[in-house]
């Protein structure tokens, strides 16, 4: 007897999840439901990750939308108990505002949601991205449906040109436009092309969307290639993105069995079928052509820019390379019509933009917002502010290339031309907010560390200049640094922008630049008073305990690894400077807030 | 039994081309040796019938030398000494069936450069047969016959 | 045509031209590191940088890579354009301190000192690619390429490891910019500084050949040789030369045309060839580069030659001893126990140059000498008297010795004594042996061979240009060592034989050949296959065989081999044949006194 189930368990197995355990409450769910016999009243359904991740294992019920966070195997009884059969909450594992402390049981309410304008992350934690039906139920397919069977490839070009859609892989290069050249170039046979090597360092968007929703990116992407004339395309995933390459395969197997892809797609006429590559480890390859030589076999080695993609890309084909998110914004587009995407977001910037929020702010995680909010509402409105009360500092926009805007600028719409104007730029949308135990040299030197590791080493510019350019930030850092330093900095830095030969190298010297124009007071700190305001760069801060906070408890002297504190029971303590190695063990542990760090 | 007054009586057919020219040069060149072996030439070992051979057996030759050009390619008519090659060996178990020592008869090849070859061989060739003793194949017939 | 402003200066181009070629092209001075014009450009070493203002925007750009395009204006050496260059060198000297290349660069700029620390102050590559982009698309052997990511990246061969791919063509020593690659000979090989032959795979065999063009050697050009390593399938591997021609003339495709020619006459003339000395180890040959045989001297010594004409050591300087030593192989049982007959006159010859050029000392170490011909004994005598040392004796050792200088040990017989003289240069007067396909030849043309491995003549003393062969004569070295003079008069005489038989009109044919019994032949057909010129037919009508009698050369297989006897050889029957069975033993042996045993 098939009775439909009278409760839904959703539980996100996405990667961030799946970290912090929830496989285990799935099995110990499965498990409590055939104990309790309620296997058939009640089922558990395989979610997608929704970028709440830092609260994972997340679990939602219906009816009623329950979400719960932090689950534990141990919490799966009580909630089976509680929950499903008494109808209550259990108050301990639903979100607490982290400003208010209010308990907020529904999912709905949550104001990190709330506020949010989840477009392409829709589907996102809401359907089993392994079940193409879910994925048709909530709507999906009929964008492709409507694409092939109604419209002409000339007439979906026009719309999203109309649209005003822009790459959100970080260019932000109008798409219409690209689709345009890539019909209009000479050649039978062309490629498409999704770039989901996500290199940024904290950015995981795209993994998400192609963990929990791959269908969507399948249906931009074939309507994408019906428009420009392609019959092959390629997803290129990151090679430590294995669960989004799993759901990928699993939604291309099963599309083809619906006939959504492969040949003569819903009878259409219109062949198109994708293949799945994997990177291997690359930041450079989530440049477009370096991106493309790798898809060859070859090394990923970036090509000069006038050789445009379009006209010669993938094995010299035009070839139309999109970011995923982009791909998934598609469908939206055929649904609703381009006006409807203008009405979202700024002139210059139409539409919704996910960000990856992260860093030293309440609510981190996914959001997706329309364009033109600003940096302040961003962090403080939807992020829930700075947590312990600390000052905001500086916010970096973009990635690892990226700059740091001060709080001065929190006002600024966050939009493509005002981000680079003011010296950072979109980027993937990455968002790093940081306070003020943050010092911004030693975030231009991490960032550049980071791209050092990465740079494809073709060009002396890039290859060289980051390499001298972290040479002198760490010898800032440490103390050792000159005002000439400084100077030999900037004109390094302008070098490598201008000579370098991709946006790796010539975007790789804006944390520098950013943080030499916004805070240039902190380089001139480390440097003339060899100090570092923001508490951070070991050879520059002395520890002290405040003698009034003290109240001599003694955990610190304990804990302390070089046993650098001493003092008596309910004496104030004191830091042997000596002995210390600034490791942030006895701040960390103090409840009086004595240690002082200057 | 042997004679120490027995002078072997020998007979070679010789090509014209190979081995005839080596016995030419090997005179000509005064290299030494007995004079037991009597010449007869023919164009090409190929020429050769097992016929000749057994008549000069029956004529009283106590041994016989047969020789060409090597194979496989010194042959003045590029594979005559094949021909030569095959017949041999059947001729050499025929004569054993006749009762005369396979010892008796010599066949190989000699090419034109090889005259010292040939001197040696004549040589070695008669102290073998002398060792044999006399075979007088004739009378050998003839008293059979009777 | 395109038509754009460089430095305030119009030029026009077509289509496709970067514009670096351009400005190379009017003589603009724009500096690269890893451009070079016979590979595609890379754009690593961003030194080309030159503004670009196009469209109403003005951006740095790479000029070896941006395609000219119509309006755009070039300026090729602003300050921004000067400061980006700076840098670079900065960050170029710092990490290739002591390259000479990159010194001189920097210092255009102002750079004379690394403005970083130098943590690397011997490397010299300065990853220009050229190596790899040479290797991987112009010779296409793929041995090189880049690997590692970032400040590791390095360029090599596989994980670095020796490979076989690489086939020493040395391209990339040639377009490295700084000297970072060398070649290494593997095994202890001498490297002749001045090579005595062709320096490269096409080379004009010398100044006084005639034609006077150059011909390539396939079995060391590059391009044949991957046509061999992948069974044809690259095509179009190097290809310089071709690309170099101005007047087109390379033509990779030319075929071998077999041309077929009815003659009446053969003469074969192909020469003798060096005996190698590296099979006698005593000579020490190829452990230095001044140990040269005869032949090699004689280029050494030729106008049109490495030196010009002059007799010198392989580093340049004269030499101031040298001996010459005969009989390298020649009357020696373990290499050729004949003589060669040319090397004493030219070893007097050579002598005589070696003194006349360099006033050198002179030791020729001889057995013999053999001056046989017209006022070559005089000739001896003369260098006699011009102080050359002769020492009579084998010249038994060379010694390489560790300064380069050379230890001949020998015997002066006439004194009785082991000598030893320590030499600049040694000249080997080797042996001249046949050449190394003389067995092809041989069996081609049906041609004998003597002992020492040349072809043999008809007769010894009577026939020298003849061979066994009607129709096919020898001329020259090819039979037996021979100098020029009586080469001369050898080859005179076969031409002379060859010309009387095409004279004649027609050929006399020997009458010794077969004929077919039509009466006793059984149709047995065994004969038809034992004939090796095919001269005898199966006549079906008749159902008999018959024998060509042009074609039948009278060996005699058939008539052995007719089982019916119907075969007779005419002049040549078996009657005679055994007729002088017969007459053999009809005389009686007489015993002479101490004859035989």
């Amino acid at each position: 007897m098939t009775t439909k189930p009278r409760a839904t368990v959703l539980l996100c197995s996405s990667t961030g999840c799946l970290a912090s355990g929830s496989a285990g409450v799935r099995e110990a769910m499965s498990a409590e439901l055939q104990r309790r016999k309620l296997e058939d009243e009640v089922q558990m359904v395989i979610g997608g990750c929704r970028g709440f991740c830092t609260m994972g294992p997340v679990m939602d019920i219906y009816p009623g939308g329950i979400f719960y966070v932090r689950v534990q195997p141990a919490d799966v009884s009580e909630i089976v108990e509680e929950t499903l059969i008494k109808g209550r909450v259990v108050e301990r594992l639903c979100y607490k505002d982290p400003v208010t402390g209010e308990t907020i049981p529904i999912f709905e309410k949550i104001p990190f949601y709330a506020k949010q304008e989840r477009l392409i992350l829709r589907n996102c934690g809401r359907i089993n991205p392994n079940r193409i039906e879910e994925y048709i139920a909530f709507g999906g397919y009929e964008a492709l449906a409507h694409a092939l069977l109604a419209m002409t490839p000339e007439e979906i070009i026009r719309d999203v040109k109309a649209s005003g859609l822009r790459g959100r892989g970080g260019a932000g290069f109008p798409t219409g436009r690209k689709w345009e050249a890539t019909r209009m170039a000479e050649g039978d046979i062309k490629y498409v092309v999704v770039n989901g090597d996500e290199g940024d360092p904290g950015a995981f968007m795209d993994r998400s969307i192609m963990e929990a929703d791959p269908h969507s990116v399948l249906e931009g992407l074939t309507i994408g290639a019906y428009a420009v004339g392609a019959h092959q395309g390629y997803i290129y995933v990151r090679d430590e993105y294995p669960l989004a390459v799993r759901n990928l395969q699993i939604a291309i197997d099963q599309a083809r069995e619906y006939g959504l892809l492969g040949e003569n797609i819903l009878d259409s006429g219109f062949d198109f079928d994708v293949q799945i590559m994997r990177g291997a480890g690359a930041f450079v390859c989530g440049e477009s052509s370096a991106l493309m030589q790798s898809l060859e076999g070859k090394v990923g080695e970036p090509r000069p820019k006038h050789i445009h993609a379009t006209e010669r890309g993938l094995w010299d084909r035009p070839t139309c390379l999109n970011n995923v998110k982009t791909w998934a914004t598609i469908p939206h587009i055929i649904n609703n019509g381009p006006e409807w995407f203008r009405r979202m977001g700024t002139e210059g910037s139409p539409g919704t933009m996910v960000f990856s929020l992260v860093g030293k702010v309440n609510n981190t995680g996914l959001v997706e917002v329309p364009m033109g909010i600003s940096l302040h509402d961003l962090i403080y409105d939807i992020g829930g502010g700075i947590p312990k009360g600390k000052k905001f500092k500086a916010v970096q926009t973009g990635g690892p290339s990226g700059g740091c805007l001060p709080a001065e600028l929190l006002h600024l719409p966050v939009d493509f031309d005002r981000l680079t104007e003011a010296g950072s730029m979109m980027g993937s949308g990455g968002m790093i907010v940081m306070d003020e135990d943050t010092c911004m040299v030693d975030v231009a030197r991490y960032f550049l560390d980071f791209l050092k590791e990465e740079s494809c080493g073709k060009c002396v510019a890039c290859r060289e200049g980051i390499k001298r350019m972290l040479e002198i930030l760490t010898k800032i850092t440490e103390g050792q640094g000159t005002m000439a330093d400084i100077e030999r900095l900037e004109t390094l830095a302008w070098t490598v922008q201008q000579a370098s030969l991709c946006q790796l190298g010539k975007t790789a010297p804006n944390p520098v630049l950013s943080t030499l124009r916004y805070f240039h007071d902190e380089y001139v700190a480390h440097v003339v008073d060899k100090k570092c305001p923001g508490g951070v760069c070991r050879a520059l801060i002395t520890y002290s305990i405040d003698p009034e906070k003290c109240t001599g408890c003694m955990v610190c002297a304990r804990k302390c690894p070089q046993t650098a504190i001493s003092g008596e029971r309910r004496q104030p303590h004191v830091i042997n400077p000596e002995l210390c190695i600034r490791c942030g063990v006895c701040r960390d542990l103090c409840r009086f807030d004595a240690v002082v760090v200057e | 039994m042997s004679d120490t007054n027995f002078e072997p009586r020998i007979v070679g057919f010789l090509c014209n081309w190979c081995t005839y020219a080596a016995a030419d040069t090997a005179g000509v060149s005064r290299m030494q040796q007995p004079p037991n072996v009597d010449i007869i030439r023919v164009m090409c070992s190929g020429r050769i019938d097992p016929v000749f051979v057994l008549k000069a057996f029956a004529e009283g030759a106590d041994g016989v030398i047969v020789s060409g050009c090597h194979p496989p390619g010194d042959c003045h008519y590029t594979n005559g000494n094949f021909k030569t090659f095959r017949r041999m060996p059947l001729l050499e178990a025929l004569l054993v069936q006749y009762g005369i020592e396979k010892e008796r008869f010599h066949w190989g090849w000699i090419s034109g450069a090889e005259a010292a070859k040939w001197a040696q061989l004549v040589r070695d060739f008669t102290e073998q047969v002398r060792a044999l003793g006399p075979l007088n194949w004739k009378r050998e017939l003839e008293s059979k016959e009777d | 045509m395109i038509t754009f402003t460089i430095d305030g200066q119009t030029v026009q181009t077509e289509e496709g031209k970067t514009v670096l070629e351009v400005a190379r092209r009017e003589g603009i001075p724009i500096p690269t590191l890893c451009y070079h014009p016979a590979v595609e450009p890379y754009g690593a070493c961003r030194m080309c940088t030159v503004e670009v203002e196009l469209h109403g925007r003005t951006r740095l750009e790479t000029s070896c890579t941006i395609p000219a395009q119509e309006g755009m204006i070039v300026r090729t050496n602003t300050p921004d354009v000067y400061k980006v260059r700076q840098t670079l060198m900065g960050l170029f000297l710092s990490r290739c301190p002591n390259v000479p290349l990159i010194q001189e660069l920097a210092a255009q700029y102002g750079v004379t000192e690394p403005p970083y620390p130098t943590d690397t102050p011997d490397e010299k590559c300065i990853l220009c690619g050229l190596c790899v982009r040479v290797c991987q698309n112009v010779v296409k052997a793929k041995a090189l390429n880049f690997s590692e990511r970032g400040i590791t990246r390095r360029v090599g061969p596989p994980f670095l490891e020796k490979t076989r791919d690489c086939i020493g063509c040395g391209a990339c020593t040639i377009v490295c910019p700084t000297g970072a690659i060398e070649i290494v000979m593997e095994k202890l090989a001498v490297y002749k500084e001045k090579p005595l032959g062709p320096t490269s795979a096409i080379y004009v065999p010398s100044l006084q050949a005639v034609p006077r063009v150059p011909v390539i050697d396939t079995d060391v050009c590059i391009r044949f040789r991957q046509n061999d390593r992948t069974n044809g399938r690259i095509a179009d591997a190097c290809g310089v030369c071709q690309m170099m021609c101005e007047a087109n003339a390379i033509n990779f495709d030319q075929e071998d045309e077999i041309i077929e020619l009815e003659v009446g006459a053969i003469i074969v003339a192909t020469g003798f060839h060096m005996w190698d000395p590296t099979q006698l180890s005593q000579y020490a040959y190829g452990q230095s580069p001044n140990i040269i045989t005869g032949l090699e001297f004689e280029r050494l010594s030729n106008a049109g030659g490495p030196t010009g004409g002059e007799i010198l050591l392989a580093d340049g300087r004269k030499p101031e001893s040298v001996a010459i030593i005969h009989c390298v192989g020649s009357r020696d049982h373990n290499a050729h126990p004949y003589c060669s007959r040319i090397c004493c006159m030219y070893a007097l010859k050579q002598a005589h140059l070696v003194r006349d050029k360099t006033g050198a000392e002179v030791y020729e170490f001889y057995m013999d000498m053999r001056a046989f011909g017209k006022a070559y004994e005089e000739f001896y005598e003369r260098i006699q008297e011009e102080g050359v040392f002769m020492i009579r004796g084998k010249g038994a050792k060379v010694e390489v010795l560790p300064d380069g200088k050379l230890r001949v040990k020998g015997e002066n017989a006439n004194l009785g004594v082991m000598v030893s003289v320590d030499v600049d240069m040694v000249i080997l007067a080797t042996a001249i042996e046949a050449q190394p396909d003389a067995d092809r030849i041989a069996s081609l043309f049906g041609l004998g061979r003597t002992e020492d491995g040349f072809f043999a003549e008809a007769h010894p003393k009577l026939r020298p240009v003849e061979t066994n062969t009607e129709g096919i004569f020898l001329a020259g070295a090819c039979q037996g060592p021979r100098d020029v003079p009586d080469t001369v008069a050898h080859t005179g005489a076969a031409v002379s034989m060859a010309l009387a038989l095409l004279d004649k009109g027609e050929v006399t044919i020997s009458p010794a050949i077969a004929w077919v019994n039509e009466e006793l032949c059984s149709a047995c057909k065994t004969c038809i296959a034992l004939c090796p010129y095919r001269a005898i037919s199966f006549i079906e009508e008749d159902n008999v065989a018959r024998v060509n009698e042009a074609l039948c050369k009278g060996c005699g297989t058939c008539v052995a081999a007719c089982p019916a006897g119907a075969i007779t050889g005419r002049h040549f029957t078996d009657e005679q044949i055994l007729a002088q069975i017969e007459g053999l033993f009809r005389l009686p042996v007489e015993q002479l006194e101490g004859v035989g045993s």
